[in-house]
């Protein structure tokens, strides 16, 4: 059971009470929800066939032939034109009178996924939004629909952002808390180490792996964390040596307490405020630091959907302007719900109840 | 954390259009960083050769009577700006990293060899040489130099510098093992007979001109080079004495190289040399994007600009207020050339490439028709196959390329053994997937290559895109360590089969059989072929080892784009016929360096750029050349 202390509940409030982060951080979470079953909102499978009588649920699991549902290839069914299909044979059913063969499909929401490319006959692409095509913001220069690129690639920044910051945030705290509870020898060590590596220009030597390697996720993830750890080790190293000499802290050695005691007992849970204030512009830092790099060209492959990439298409093509304006608002808006976020468990978190952040 | 925040703003800005032209401005100005020795005399005493007796009564040849094509309207003067999308890795012009990348032929065309092709009428002209002479031996030609040609330092050319080109690329010390075998296997001696005639021996001999343009060597500056171990090395950076028109006399590492032009060069009064290579400065900026290179364009901060590839560019960006103004043009200028090799290869060492029913697979999982008439516009051709378009009747007319066909390349897979499928579509073969990787050296292939990805999806086949720096590209082209790779070869008048297919150069690095086809049949042909001096046997070989090679499916055909497309400023001006048959790009300052710039009328449109005064648009589509 869990029992939330009697502070944790007053910052609780007070975040409720910031109505702006409050609201902002339900919209996020709706929105992560939405990224994390992205299959179901869109996708180019559908979500229920019903095809002579039985039901396929092709949304999740292995891919479903065409022959499947009576069509000429072995290749995965196109079911958007499987709906018209189906459509074509109610008509056909409809004119001669017989029954209804009873078969139908429901697409998603936006019936594309984010790498097929949907060419139109009388045009080239990229194609501007348009209601009746499905594309809702347009599609890409290569006919890819935005909408969904837009969403798988943010559920890959976040994704990507999120792990950074628990990776970063674990060897950050564990180091920066060693370096300032063990002081002496072992903290000088690594103040040096921190400094020296702090200088290693990060940027360069993306560039050298990208353009050694093709960066996989997790490979992008790696670099960044080695370069990326150092941030957090500053502030741990400060708290902990102020809690350090508190003292609840000399009380507990006083009652014999192990130095792990102390430092998971006693000092890291009077730190967590300031982890916490960091999380939300941390997730910021790395949902554009993906964006950039894939901007630049040295973050993930094509075609992985990513922001950065339609980014620099974007603005590689500044006469289909509706391209670069759904990524930048995009962008916009997920980045001001996170500094909303950030900014009221600041304020949740601050001792000083009558200060006002404005 | 503060790190990653700090970090972005940097990297926006480090790439943003504005940065780069104007830090190089200043620090060319400024005189910064600039590293090109003057020395080139390196060699205390360089060797000499002995002259060997010539034969008599040679029958010596020489052209005066085509038509010159440049124009006596040109003149001389200003800077011409043009880019590059990646700093060279070296300026030598041989061994390792010398032979990849756009500055290559930009270093080589100020190489000038002992003859030349006219461009519209493809009869042989002088160059370094005045005369030429064949023996009767159908392999030894005899050439007679220009006694004016002199070194970018000022020092004669003479016939020592031609026969210490054979020995200096038949080093171990150059790492080149194509010139290695050129100057081996394909020219057997080079001989001098006095100190401005020469003779150069074929091994096996060819018909006329073939074997005169395989003759016609280069030679190299013995004064210069001092061969060694460390001559790698010790050459990258250092500027070789040339015979161009233009010498490079400025470099910023990663950021320009600049050529000037010989104030006295021995070409200037030459009846075919005349009037060309015009602006006395040519400035190459390194810009890494194309589209921030047309930005710089715009700006009139590049004279011209190449529309390489991406017909969409072309339609929508190659408009606006400078176009409609007058201020700049387009040109579309058809030539008739023998195509670029531009193509998907396939290695065959690969362990799943090397199964020949998996390439025909692919061959016939590649969407290209729905390439060319999407992304493309319909603007380009379909390669039909490798050979498209050479000379006197080396391109076999009957090949064709393989069409998508799904069920085809499904029976090829099925016949190979790929017959289950993975959960997402993919072809598995005892639990490997049928994943093929594609590598690529520029982001403008990425679109296509994205639809071809989905299409062949559908035969089972994943493509795994790696787009790599072209620099990483260059280099892992030259390893061979790619499964494909997209690539285009530049080609001559006729076929050479063995640098690309003989098994001479297959499952070794740095050689041009990137297929790595090793086949005893095509090796016999190639040697037939190569040994061949009657044209109409070679032109029977040649058809045959078309047919041969096509047969491999090591080879995906992409398409022929048979004109150039380009804008420029208004300032740049061209000869009455523009272009020749043969033209590279309209606006090349060193390939036929027709164009010069006018600078009254450079003042002129930027003071009515300034004033708002507008010109008739230049809209130029010319046809002369293009082929039926």
């Amino acid at each position: 059971m869990i029992r939330l202390s009697p502070q944790t509940v007053r910052q609780w409030q007070r975040f409720r009470s910031i109505r702006r982060g409050y609201y902002s951080l339900v919209a996020l979470i709706g929105l992560l929800i939405i990224a994390g079953v992205a299959e179901i909102v869109v996708n180019s499978r559908a979500l229920i066939v019903r095809y002579e009588g039985t039901y396929f649920f092709p949304t999740y699991g292995a891919y479903l032939p065409g022959r499947t549902f009576g069509l000429d290839y072995s290749y995965e069914t196109n079911y958007r034109e499987l709906k018209a299909v189906f459509e074509a044979q109610r008509e056909e059913a409809a004119s001669r009178g017989g029954p209804d063969p009873g078969n139908w499909l429901l697409m998603p929401l936006i019936p594309f996924n984010p790498y097929e490319t949907d060419f139109r006959e009388d045009a080239f692409p990229p194609y501007a939004p348009d209601i009746r095509s499905g594309h809702y913001l347009g599609t890409d220069i290569t006919g890819r629909d935005i909408f969904a690129r837009l969403v798988y690639g943010f559920r890959l920044a976040i994704a990507f952002a999120i792990i950074l910051l628990a990776c970063n945030y674990i060897i950050g705290i564990a180091i920066g808390c060693a370096m300032g509870f063990l002081g002496g020898a072992f903290d000088l060590f690594f103040q040096r180490l921190i400094e020296i590596w702090s200088n290693v220009p990060f940027l360069y030597v993306i560039m050298i792996v990208a353009s050694v390697i093709v960066p996989s996720f997790w490979a992008l993830v790696a670099v960044m964390v080695i370069f990326g750890w150092m941030g957090m080790t500053w502030y741990m190293r400060t708290s902990t040596y102020k809690e350090k000499a508190r003292e609840y802290v000399t009380a507990a050695r006083a009652l014999g307490g192990s130095n792990l005691r102390i430092v998971f007992r006693h000092i890291l849970p009077n730190t967590v405020s300031i982890i916490v204030t960091f999380i939300p512009f941390s997730v910021a830092a790395g949902v554009t630091a993906l964006t950039a790099l894939d901007y630049l060209g040295f973050g993930l492959p094509p075609p992985t959907p990513s922001w950065g990439e339609l980014l620099a298409q974007g603005t590689a093509n500044l006469q289909s302007p509706w391209i670069v304006t759904s990524v930048v608002t995009a962008m916009t808006i997920v980045l001001l719900m996170v500094a909303y976020i950030g900014e009221a468990i600041r304020e949740a978190f601050d001792p000083k109840k009558f200060a006002y952040y404005e | 954390m503060k790190r990653l925040i700090f970090l972005v703003p940097v990297l926006l800005v480090a790439c943003g259009p504005s940065s780069g032209a104007d830090d190089t401005a200043e620090n060319g100005a400024a005189g910064e960083e600039i590293l090109v020795q003057a020395e080139t005399r390196l060699v205390a005493n360089p060797p000499t050769y002995e002259s060997v007796p010539l034969p008599e009564d040679l029958e010596w040849i020489t052209n005066d009577e085509d038509p010159v094509f440049a124009s006596p309207d040109a003149k001389r003067g200003g800077t011409f700006t043009t880019y590059l999308t990646s700093f060279p890795l070296t300026l030598r012009m041989h061994g390792p990293d010398s032979s990849s990348g756009a500055f290559v032929s930009m270093k080589r065309a100020n190489y000038l060899s002992l003859i030349d092709i006219h461009p519209n009428t493809l009869n042989i002209i002088p160059s370094l040489a005045t005369h030429w002479a064949f023996d009767d031996d159908k392999k030894t030609v005899y050439y007679r130099l220009d006694s004016r040609v002199r070194w970018s330092d000022g020092e004669p050319v003479t016939a020592d510098d031609y026969v210490f080109q054979r020995d200096f690329r038949r080093s171990d010390f150059v790492l080149d093992p194509f010139g290695q075998n050129y100057y081996t296997n394909i020219i057997a001696d080079v001989r001098k007979h006095d100190d401005y005639t020469i003779s150069v021996v074929h091994a096996a001999g060819k018909p006329g001109n073939e074997l005169l343009l395989e003759t016609a060597i280069s030679p190299s500056p013995r004064h210069f080079h001092k061969l060694d171990e460390n001559w790698v090395q010790d050459y990258s950076w250092r500027v070789e004495p040339n015979t161009g028109a233009y010498q490079i006399s400025a470099i910023e590492q990663g950021r320009y190289i600049e050529f000037s032009r010989q104030q006295d060069w021995w070409g200037d009064d030459l009846m075919y040399y005349r009037n060309r290579f015009n602006p006395d400065t040519v400035r190459i900026d390194i810009i890494r994007d194309e589209n921030v290179a047309f930005e710089y364009f715009l700006r009139g901060e590049l004279d011209s600009y190449v529309f390489g590839s991406m017909p969409a560019r072309w339609y929508e960006k190659a408009q606006g207020p400078i176009f409609d103004a007058g201020y700049a043009g387009k040109i579309q200028y058809y030539t008739d050339v023998p195509q670029s090799q531009r193509g998907l290869w396939l290695n065959m060492d690969d362990p799943i490439l090397s199964d020949r029913n998996v390439r025909l697979a692919f061959s016939h999982a590649m969407n290209i028709d729905r390439v060319l008439t999407t992304i493309f516009r319909g603007d380009y051709e379909r390669m039909p196959q490798q050979y498209v378009g050479y000379y006197w009747g080396y391109t076999n007319p009957d090949l064709h390329y393989r069409e998508f066909d799904i069920g085809m390349a499904d029976r090829y897979l099925d016949q190979a053994g790929w017959v289950q499928r993975g959960p997402d579509g993919i072809r598995t073969k005892n639990g490997q997937r049928l994943s093929l990787r594609v590598t690529y050296g520029t982001d403008e292939h990425s679109p296509w290559l994205v639809v071809l990805r989905e299409e062949a999806k559908k035969a089972g086949i994943e493509l795994t895109l790696q787009l790599l720096d072209p620099s990483a590209w260059g280099t892992q082209v030259g390893e061979k360590k790619y499964q494909i790779v997209m690539l285009t070869f530049g080609v001559n008048l006729t076929p050479s089969f063995w640098q690309g297919y003989h098994s001479d150069n297959a499952h070794k690095p740095q050689t041009n059989n990137i297929t790595n086809t090793d086949d005893p049949e095509i090796d016999a042909l190639i040697d037939q072929y190569e040994a061949a001096t009657d044209l109409d046997e070679r032109i029977r070989l040649s058809h045959r080892l078309q047919v041969l090679i096509r047969d491999t499916a090591s080879y995906v055909p992409l398409w022929k784009v048979p004109y150039i497309r380009e804008t420029f400023w208004r300032w740049l001006q061209l000869p009455d016929h523009l272009a020749t048959r043969t033209s590279g790009e309209v606006f090349d300052p060193f390939g036929s360096g027709l164009f010069w710039i006018d600078a009254d009328i450079e003042a002129d449109t930027l003071a009515a750029k300034e004033e708002g005064r507008t010109f008739k648009p230049i809209s130029i589509v010319d046809t002369t050349w293009q082929v039926e």
